[in-house]
């Protein structure tokens, strides 16, 4: 039977092909999915879909409709997880297709829910599809740029990353434009945007599938030769997914993404409020909006900066900075705020969030070094549940401190001190993890089975 | 350069750097 077009067969490059035309394709599924940071855009619309200039008491509530993203996180984590070896077996076209379908479809299934003002099919398009979407889209190109880039790769899978970041910087602008666009005094456009954006995406995600090519099995770059000099933390052997979340270096690693997201996650999800009331009376609603802007463009920015750093660095030598500089800005923050060094205090947490982007960006590479290319897309598929749990941890460690400390009498300006310290105590135990890292034992090597005689 | 290299990375580069304009003019009213 012949390949079909988003078989792997169908995918793999010829003779001379340019590897640096592979970056871009992840770039349009990672830019695509990377909406979801943005997704914040819609919550005060969504709760006036019926009011339209106001919220009526059949309107759905801000909390309610907040938990779209948390589902979107959550789903986001499972699915890599369960789908990892599926997309692993199939190759990159045929998972950025599937992701571009449930992404999209996800946001005409929203539409759905909206018109007929039912939260639930809100959650399950966005929340459930969408999130399938996120998941899939995401581990997606990862095996396959690090095939390409056998040189580089902390630089090419944090250059599809990086796009995970930035696809919020394009969605927060993009959503306003089109519901000032669609808004009418019958409508507040979320719908009509949500429709459009199905379609935008869906179109701008086909491009990655169109483009995406696998290289042939014995490829290597022109004039590459692999280093003969042995390294203790790279290794040259493939473990196989089932066996490699049994060692103890995946659940090690999971340990390390997992508090390097958590620390950074809870401060980017309350970032406005945070600087408006530790600088209270200084930084009005709109200079807070751009603080969160800077931070996302920081953490966009980290993550091609140092995953590509990892490349030169080493992977655990790059976790080592991110968790030592992590500590020492955290424990100085809020030092920076009681004293009103504001520049100082916006140079910090930008540094932060490049670190907190940077260790997404970083640990495909890691995993590489630790267990092969083999099964490196499916084993991330299977860390990014680290993701899903500091997804739900960090915010609830930041907001919840936060609100005990006000209840209990301590000034908004200082609520966020013990949170801070709390962060340095999760980044201590992401170093430890760090620091325990061993190279996997060779009873997990995968041999391939030999020939019948 | 090849032509397909260069509509490939306009395709992406361009929606990114048109997020980051908006963005670094919301970030300069931190300073204003």
């Amino acid at each position: 039977m012949p390949a079909s077009f988003l078989d792997r067969e169908s995918t793999v490059a010829p003779a001379g092909y340019n590897r640096f035309l592979v970056p871009p394709a992840a770039l349009a599924v990672h830019l695509a999915i990377g909406q979801a940071y943005a997704f914040s855009t819609f919550n005060l619309p969504l709760t006036k879909l019926l009011g339209i200039t106001h919220a009526d008491p059949a309107d759905w509530k801000l909390t309610d409709v907040g938990w779209t993203f948390s589902i979107a996180i959550a789903i986001l984590g499972l699915s890599a997880a369960v789908f990892g070896h599926w997309v692993e077996r199939v190759g990159p076209r045929k998972s950025m297709f599937t992701a571009a379908l449930c992404f999209g479809g996800g946001f005409i299934v929203s539409a759905v829910g909206m018109h007929f003002h039912q939260l639930w099919v809100l959650y399950l398009g966005y929340g459930v599809l969408g999130g399938c979407g996120l998941g899939i889209g995401y581990i997606s190109p990862v095996s396959t740029l690090i095939k390409w880039f056998p040189d580089r790769p902390g630089m090419a899978t944090g250059m599809a990353i990086m796009g995970f970041g930035g696809g919020a910087l394009i969605a927060a602008p993009l959503s306003l434009l089109l519901m000032e666009h669609f808004k009418s005094p019958i409508s507040t456009g979320v719908l009509e945007t949500f429709v459009t954006m199905g379609v935008i995406y869906f179109m701008y995600m086909m491009i990655g599938v169109i483009a995406v090519r696998v290289p042939a099995a014995d490829w290597k770059p022109a004039g590459w030769v692999p280093s003969a000099k042995a390294q203790r933390l790279v290794t040259s052997a493939n473990v196989a997914v089932d066996l490699a979340w049994r060692t103890r270096q995946f659940w090690l690693l999971w340990g390390v993404l997992c508090m390097n997201v958590t620390a950074g996650i809870g401060v980017l999800g309350q970032a406005s409020p945070m600087i408006q009331e530790i600088f209270s009376g200084r930084v009005t609603p709109a200079a807070a909006a751009g603080f969160v802007g800077l931070l996302s463009l920081f953490n966009m920015g980290g993550r091609f900066f140092w995953a590509t750093t990892s490349d030169y660095l080493g992977r655990r030598n790059t976790y080592m900075v991110f968790f030592l500089l992590g500590i020492l800005l955290y424990s100085t923050v809020p030092s920076l705020g009681h004293l009103g060094y504001i520049e100082l205090f916006v140079a910090a947490f930008a540094v932060i969030l490049s670190m907190y982007g940077g260790g997404f960006a970083t640990i495909p590479a890691y995993l590489r070094d630790m267990f092969g290319t083999m099964n490196v897309g499916a084993i991330h598929g299977r860390l990014l549940t680290a993701w899903s749990v500091a997804g739900v941890l960090g915010p609830v460690l930041v907001n919840y401190i936060r609100q005990f400390q006000i209840d209990h009498g301590v000034a908004k300006a200082q609520a966020y001190s013990i949170t801070m310290y709390i962060m340095c105590g999760l980044l201590f135990v992401g170093f430890l993890c760090n620091l325990a890292m061993r190279p996997v034992d060779e009873r997990y090597h995968y041999r391939a089975p030999k020939p019948a005689k | 350069m090849n032509f397909r290299l260069i509509v490939l990375w306009l395709v992406v580069g361009i929606p990114l750097l048109w997020g980051v304009s908006k963005t670094l003019q919301n970030a300069l009213k931190l300073f204003t």
